[in-house]
């Protein structure tokens, strides 16, 4: 139980910060951190293969996508990173010790659930076997509605052939 | 565990806060990516309360929807911020003018 209101507490903490942090890139990084609690809570409730997903698809790409897009977009606001600030840095490793400290605590508690044994049994293999027997045709279609919007994204941001001129000048206005 | 029925209201409520209240298209994908995130929860807490199986694919699904979803709209915003040089909502009048 009191795992239970500490991992609640820390996605509580960085879902706030999501929202009402005044920089973008701030509640970019918070709604990382507030799907890596998601992704032990997961862990907590013992579906470790959703658990891995969100790391790896959530986490990992998604939230990450949109760094890489506020780079693209809003460079001033990376412009006064530069200087390394003593209380960010303090700040930024008690969050880091504390989230590292929440996951060891997890991990302590699921021992178990880690076990050879225990991924074997019956509830992963029933997953996968309802995954490729009954939901075998969403399974397909996802695979083409995520083609449709690799191929989407390309056409929309990609380029113009008459439009180089003006990216040029774009990005000029970015060095200035 | 029920607790985390709780959390899972509280995000998506959050997440339908931000996406009203924010300004810039980026964080208000944000908050969207926040409300998923308290849909796939509770789609997990009704598989594990009931052993309904089917809710974990559920979460495998939309998952890949929600990624589709964010790239989509993160192409958008910058197909957007190369015609107006603005990502803020007040500044958008493509449909009012």
């Amino acid at each position: 139980m009191a795992m239970d209101i500490l991992l609640t507490l820390l996605t509580v903490v960085f879902a706030l910060m999501v929202v009402f942090s005044k920089k973008t890139v701030v509640a970019a990084f918070s709604l990382l951190m507030t799907l890596l609690s998601l992704a032990m809570i997961y862990f907590q409730l013992g579906t470790v293969f959703l658990s891995a997903v969100q790391v790896l698809i959530n986490a990992g790409a998604v939230a990450i996508l949109f760094v890489f897009v506020m780079m693209l977009i809003n460079l001033e606001e990376f412009s006064n990173n530069r200087e390394r600030n003593k209380v960010k840095l303090v700040i930024s490793t008690f969050t880091m010790l504390v989230v590292l400290g929440v996951l060891a605590l997890v991990i302590n508690n699921n021992i178990e659930t880690l076990s050879i044994v225990n991924l074997s049994d019956s509830s992963m293999t029933a997953l996968f076997d309802k995954l490729f027997n009954s939901y075998f045709l969403p399974f397909e279609m996802a695979t083409v509605l995520l083609l449709a919007s690799i191929v989407a994204c390309i056409v929309i941001t990609g380029h113009e052939k008459h439009g180089k001129e003006e990216l040029k000048e774009q990005d000029k206005m970015g060095v200035e | 565990m029920s607790i985390y029925y709780y959390l899972s209201a509280f995000l998506f409520c959050l997440g339908l806060l931000g996406t009203i209240f924010k300004k810039d298209l980026i964080s208000m994908l944000l908050c969207v990516e926040l409300m998923m995130g308290g849909v796939s929860l509770l789609f997990i807490l009704f598989s594990k309360s009931t052993g309904f199986l089917d809710a974990q694919l559920m979460v495998v699904f939309t998952l890949i929807v929600s990624a589709c979803e964010v790239a989509i709209g993160l192409s958008l915003i910058i197909a957007l911020y190369r015609k107006k040089q603005t990502i803020y909502t007040d500044d958008i009048k493509i449909i009012t003018e």
